[in-house]
């Protein structure tokens, strides 16, 4: 079921990072957006090759398969949101002849700049395909916004008390999405769980993230996440079909952590902790990943519920340590 | 009055030595804040040694009276801070944009700008954990930029008073320390964010920005510079409404200030690197050039003492006189190093430092006084070490390089800083067929035989280089 880079059709990619690039613009372009969601274990060691080893293991792999992959790739689209992230686009753009385009996005509520950035954006991939997007993004809304509706209702599933669906296989049909996908598959095993339900925040979940969290459900059920690489994209929602919709939508959802001040993103998340019902939180962090990494206190004040902190660097060597620790955590929270 | 001796780097001991010879009048001749009562800060290091800067004790100063007086006054900024606030002075913390703001601020009477992140050296001064232990109990990783340590000053309240505002810069620059400020603010400090623009190179072939160029060369949208005017316009009326001053005429005079600081330092700096013997040490010109940021808490002394520190390195220059090895073989450093020992090290291991690359070129360049003054401010940041490529970011040295007035390239790095993790590898590439030496600077205590090797080989190579 899990989708394989080779399963993509010969169609080019523009390769991005952000939850705030609107795909619908991208693929206005005539090619897929695909998110770079690497986290293979042997790809980050060859990321070693032009980030340093203590650069975020997501950036090196996603260096070292852009690398590997450069010919399918037409663009890469980043922005400033975080400065691995943004850097990477430099050590790209040197190792690479693909176009990059890099995005203020603003850290601060500046919804001008972010306005401003995608005009800027979408002038750039008109030139660069040919292709005059603002015709073409009705239709791209259209499609994404059903995409992205069929996720929810999959979302309402492990929402919901006793959960139905696995977050494992939520990840599944959100790697479509992702690899810019929009023929995702909805039919699951669904089995109601009773295991303590837990919310999941923090770095990157990968594409090859799946037994990870087959691992975490062994003992818990995730029943929501603020995770990029799994729901986040749930809360874009484009009411008018437009450019201007577009900006509206992908500006006003939820902010990432690394927003000055942060206070939104907590109001969000503690909303809905709250709303799913949670046990307990999984404070899932990469090596070196500042931005979560300086607010796991923070959070554990602020959300009042057990949170259990995971630091990886996608390699799992520790899997057994690692299960005796969600194990515990499981039975800790169990009524 | 005391008369410098023939130039020499001398240990704190020797100066305790000296400092007998220094007379009562040359003493009390020297204050902060213009106040004879109060404001003295001649000492020699051995004073601050006693009161906790431990790491005096293996550091080796210049010994002349300019050197030491920017000594006293640098390692007094902590009492000079606490007397401002006594005698009703603002204090105001500028975090992030390191050395733009603060021209700002300084503009109004009695309003001093400090950069809390620059206690990121206390550590390695104080030699003490005290500080970064701190920071990890209030949840900042250990891979993290020495920066962390001001999370912890501002529990501590020993370091500096509590600010009557912060203004807090993040954006296109380093995460640490965006980081840091962010576990600041849940502290329940009252903050202003501002944003940091990218400075993105131009598109080929489309743009839908008129340009602009910097003095560098490198180009960037307008638009940008128009974010940071507004930026800087939220600054100054919160400032009005903290003073109740609202005339730009003040602003003119402050930027006036800053570029006698930077032309000063710039003076300073091409003096010495361009002279045949090293006039001046590498640790004090890195502490001369990150007084551009804020004239470590009184600008009008702060000029004073760059005055007398370029009058004694014209005067040495003329002689010929110089404070290391002839032969020392000139390096560029990239990155400042948290821990100051590096850069007397590296001095007594036959390397010479020329050229620096120390996150701070915002701090550096002149400010256009014939424009606008907040579109002159935008426009000095826009040139800033970290907003833009890493390629722009070394363009200088490698210039430098080519021309071979560097002969090799020491990069400082602070395991898991964000653009220490990204932009070391590219450096290199960029540098390529060039001698670079990267180390990652450890906490305190942690210079290790190993990392002196290192250091060491890296001369070694360079010597055999010249042979």
């Amino acid at each position: 079921m899990e989708l394989n880079p080779s399963d993509i059709p010969d169609t080019r990619l523009i390769g991005y990072t952000c939850p705030h690039i609107p795909i619908e613009i991208l693929s206005s372009t005539g090619c897929k957006p695909y998110c770079l969601l690497h986290g293979d274990y042997a790809l980050m060691q060859q990321g070693t090759r032009y980030a340093r080893i203590d650069a975020c293991p997501l950036v090196r792999a996603n260096i070292a398969y852009v690398i590997e992959n450069k010919s399918k790739f037409a663009a890469l689209v980043g922005t400033t949101g975080c400065d691995m992230s943004r850097r990477m686009f430099d050590i790209l753009g040197e190792h690479t002849r693909i176009p990059v385009y890099l995005m203020h996005m603003p850290r601060t509520d500046n919804r001008q700049i972010f306005s401003n950035e995608i005009d800027w954006l979408v002038k750039q991939l008109e030139y660069l395909s040919g292709e005059k997007i603002t015709e073409r993004l009705v239709r791209e809304i259209e499609s994404w916004e059903t995409v992205r509706r069929i996720m929810r209702e999959l979302d309402a599933k492990r929402m919901s008390r006793p959960t139905t669906l696995l977050t494992s296989d939520f990840h599944t049909a959100a790697q479509y999405y992702y690899k810019g996908e929009v023929n995702i598959p909805t039919t699951f095993s669904e089995k109601p769980s009773s295991k303590p339900r837990v919310y999941l925040i923090g770095s990157e979940v990968s594409y090859e993230s799946g037994d990870f969290l087959r691992l975490l459900e062994d003992d818990l059920s995730i029943v929501g996440d603020f995770v990029c690489g799994l729901s986040r994209f749930l809360n874009i929602s484009i009411s008018e079909k437009n450019l201007s919709g577009i900006k509206e939508a992908y500006y006003n959802q939820p902010p990432c952590i690394y927003r000055r001040p942060n206070r939104v993103f907590y109001d969000h998340v503690a909303g809905q902790i709250k709303k799913r019902i949670c046990d307990g939180i999984i404070g899932f962090t990469l090596d070196y990943c500042d931005s979560y990494e300086f607010e796991l206190k923070k959070m554990e004040e602020r959300f009042r519920l057990p949170l259990l902190r995971i630091r990886t660097d996608y390699s799992f060597q520790k899997i057994s340590q690692l299960k005796t620790r969600i194990t515990a955590f499981g039975e800790m929270l169990a009524p | 009055m005391y008369k410098d001796p023939k130039p020499k780097k001398i240990t704190m001991d020797e100066w305790s030595v000296r400092f007998k010879n220094i007379d009562n009048k040359t003493i009390k001749k020297f204050v902060y804040y213009n106040n004879h009562d109060w404001g003295l800060y001649l000492q020699p290091p051995a004073t601050f040694m006693v009161y906790g800067t431990r790491e005096l004790r293996r550091l080796r100063f210049d010994n002349s009276l300019a050197a030491l007086r920017m000594w006293g006054f640098v390692f007094n900024e902590s009492e000079r801070l606490f007397r401002a606030r006594q005698s009703g002075k603002k204090i105001v913390a500028t975090m992030g944009d390191l050395g733009t703001v603060s021209i700002i601020v300084m503009a109004f009477p009695d309003c001093i700008p400090f950069y809390p992140e620059c206690i990121w050296w206390t550590p390695f001064f104080n030699e003490s954990t005290v500080l970064l232990d701190l920071a990890s109990e209030l949840g900042a990783p250990e891979a993290a930029c020495f920066s962390r340590a001001a999370l912890a000053a501002f529990v501590k309240k020993a370091y500096f008073p509590k600010p009557d505002y912060i203004f807090a810069s993040t954006g296109a620059t380093c995460d640490d320390y965006s980081c840091i400020m962010q576990s600041i603010e849940h502290l329940g400090y009252d903050f202003m964010w501002l944003e940091v623009p990218l400075r993105r190179s131009p598109a080929k072939h489309v743009s839908m920005d008129s340009l602009v160029k910097t003095k560098n060369g490198f180009e960037y949208p307008r638009r940008f510079e128009e974010y940071l005017i507004k930026e800087y316009e939220k600054v100054w009326q919160k400032m009005v409404e903290i003073t109740g001053i609202d005339d730009q005429n003040l602003l003119m005079v402050s930027i006036k200030k800053a570029n006698q600081v930077r032309t000063l330092v710039e003076k300073i700096k091409r003096t010495t690197y361009q002279a045949g013997n090293a006039p001046f040490p590498a640790l004090e010109l890195m502490t001369i050039e990150f007084g551009n940021l804020y004239g470590y808490a009184d600008m009008d002394e702060w000029i004073r003492i760059l005055e007398m520190i370029y009058e004694t390195i014209v005067e040495r220059t003329k002689k010929n006189i110089g404070i290391i090895s002839e032969d020392a073989i000139p390096i560029a450093w990239v990155n400042p190093t948290a821990d100051p020992y590096l850069l007397d090290y590296v001095e007594r291991i036959g390397l010479r430092v020329v050229d620096t690359e120390y996150v701070i070129n915002q701090a550096l360049v002149e400010i256009d006084e014939q424009i606008e003054p907040f579109r002159a401010l935008a426009q000095s940041f826009m040139q800033a070490s970290l907003i833009g490529s890493t390629a722009q970011r070394i363009s200088s040295i490698n210039k430098a390089m080519r021309t071979g007035k560097i002969e090799g390239i020491l990069i400082t790095n602070m395991l898991g800083g964000s653009h220490c993790a990204m932009e070391t590898k590219l450096m290199e590439r960029l540098l390529k067929d060039k001698p670079v030496l990267a180390i990652d600077v450890p906490a305190p205590f942690g210079i290790t035989e190993q990392i002196k090797t290192r250091l060491q080989a890296f001369a070694e190579v360079l010597h055999e280089r010249r042979k």
